[in-house]
């Protein structure tokens, strides 16, 4: 079959799609895309379904060879970029033909690139997905990340539009910059007292280095809960824990399915999306909101890329 | 019944405060309730000790719909039919020998038992998978008898064997794969608790009765079971 041969895997690169839904009351968590912004983009532009599955590239330096007249982009973290040693852009289709190199180098700005072809490559679905989970050796090829001289099936494209994302829709990550992650307060909110609501959205934290698919530490000013732990539970995406030592975690699309540390309530899908886009360093901040105004932005966000 | 906001996609229901056989029994009872309903558009139910997790399509419900939905067809199930209990029973053979138990001997002694009498206990009840998580495949079963009740080792190892059997406080449990853990390893079986050949990839359900039967080297060795 036709396909992309990968030359060099670079450090971290999984195969991911929307995730694997419908298997936590198995203990296997959801996995997929940690950018679903930038990700949603790359479909869009390749005119795929809506879940069709792309590389996701934590650290750059990927180098893939064609053997396939397809139509391939690259969105998410601000990168170099080569066909044939010509650098592009990003957010935007190009046509590449057998004997083409393709290579992603230095990450610039941000932290993760997604790059995919037209259709998508033809791989298996395990449990609904090809999301890639790691340590249960599921999904993507063989359940592990890429490896060199491995193959990407894929198959030929004459026709499809040369789309670009027009410059001022581009995400953009500004290193080192404080974002703001909107929050809802719920699971166990009300073990937590007024005063210590108000130090976690008025204090500012930094993120520390344990920060992966899994979930993102934070460090910062202590939040104090009333009670030390909970009778474990499921643990929602964007799920807010505050461990006894009060710095919380975010938890993200590879956490664990139940836990037993109180939660104080979530960040909102959209905000997970540009956290994961952040340096280890960087600061956040929490800000409040409510059910309805979190319900009313994840509606348009999904409906931007229905 | 309450419930919570666990997301902007997700609420979680809660049955009770408290680890018991009561409020398990009717966070199972509801489970198995809510999955034959064949509600639209839900994404995820994750059954755990005292709640049920829900999450659903955003475009279908609000967080108080669903929640009156789920009350009222658990509700009404609950008067009309007898409970309806998920009958069925997974036999998970165990060798018992220290020779794959590190804890065999400290279970005995902290409980004043002998070795077969560890083992007898342990394989003569019927558990319940609570819930499963932790890792893939993990199920939390339970409870077992307070003779052989134990608590968690002092720090956790580095290195739980695959397919250990174990106990910590009223719980029991079979490790899928090799893992840290703090639980007392009173044996290991032959069987995989992960397996891609598997409908759903876990030998185990949750609300599915579980019993240990011992089985002696040549047979677990036999099965391909590893020492």
């Amino acid at each position: 079959m036709r396909h992309l041969k990968v030359i060099k895997a670079g450090l971290f690169t999984t195969i991911q799609d929307k995730g694997r839904y419908g298997y936590a009351n198995k203990g296997i968590t959801q996995s997929g895309v940690m950018d679903e912004i930038s990700y949603n983009y790359l479909n869009k532009l390749l005119q795929n379904k809506e879940d069709t599955n792309s590389l996701e590239i934590a650290f750059g330096n990927i180098e893939l060879y064609s053997d396939v007249e397809t139509y391939i982009c690259v969105t998410g973290a601000k990168c170099e970029f080569f066909i044939n040693k010509q650098p592009k852009q990003n957010y935007k289709v190009y046509k590449i033909n057998i004997g083409d190199t393709i290579k992603v180098g230095k990450i610039l700005e941000g932290q993760i690139v997604y790059l995919s072809v037209k259709g998508g490559f033809h791989i298996e679905k395990e449990l609904g997905s090809n999301s890639t989970t790691i340590k249960e050796s599921i999904g993507g090829l063989n359940g592990d990340k890429l490896k060199n001289n491995d193959t990407l099936p894929c198959s030929t494209h004459h026709f499809t539009p040369l789309t670009k994302l027009k410059k001022r829709f581009i995400p953009r990550y500004e290193d080192n910059e404080e974002i703001v992650l909107r929050v809802v307060l719920g699971y166990q909110e009300q073990n937590f007292k007024k005063d210590q609501k108000e130090k976690f959205f008025g204090s500012s934290y930094t993120i520390t280095k344990e920060f992966d698919k899994m979930g993102c530490k934070l460090d910062g000013v202590p939040i104090v809960c009333d009670i030390k732990g909970i009778v474990s539970e499921a643990i929602s995406f964007g799920a807010i824990q505050i461990p006894p030592n009060g710095q919380p975690i975010i938890l993200l699309k590879n956490r664990q399915t139940i836990g037993g540390y109180p939660k104080i309530g979530f960040v909102i899908q959209k905000d997970c999306y540009k956290l994961s886009q952040m340096k280890i360093g960087s600061k956040v901040k929490f800000k409040q909101i409510t059910l309805e105004k979190a319900i009313e932005l994840e509606r348009s966000f999904k409906q931007l890329f229905i | 019944m309450n419930f919570q906001i666990a997301s902007v996609d997700s609420i979680i229901i809660y049955f009770g405060d408290t680890i018991s056989q009561k409020v398990s029994n009717e966070v199972l009872d509801s489970f198995k309730i809510i999955e034959e309903s064949n509600l639209k558009n839900i994404i995820e139910i994750v059954p755990s000790y005292t709640s049920i997790y829900i999450q659903f399509d955003i475009f279908s419900y609000t967080h108080e719909e669903l929640y009156t939905i789920i009350k009222d067809i658990v509700n009404t199930k609950d008067k009309k039919t007898n409970k309806k209990q998920n009958n069925k029973i997974v036999t998970i053979p165990v060798y018992y020998d220290i020779s794959v138990a590190a804890d065999l001997q400290r279970v005995a002694t902290l409980n004043n038992l002998s070795i077969q009498e560890v083992i007898d206990i342990h394989s003569s009840s019927f558990y319940k998978v609570y819930t499963i998580g932790f890792s893939a495949g993990f199920g939390y079963l339970g409870e077992i008898d307070k003779r052989i009740k134990t608590p968690r080792l002092n720090s956790p190892r580095q290195k739980v064997p695959a397919k250990s059997v174990a106990i910590a406080d009223t719980q029991t449990a079979v490790y899928p794969k090799q893992s840290p853990g703090g639980w007392n390893i009173l044996g290991r079986t032959y069987i995989d608790m992960f397996d891609k050949k598997l409908k759903g990839f876990s030998y185990l359900s949750i609300g599915d009765s579980v019993k240990f039967e011992p089985i002696n080297k040549e047979q677990f060795i036999s099965n391909g079971g590893i020492i």
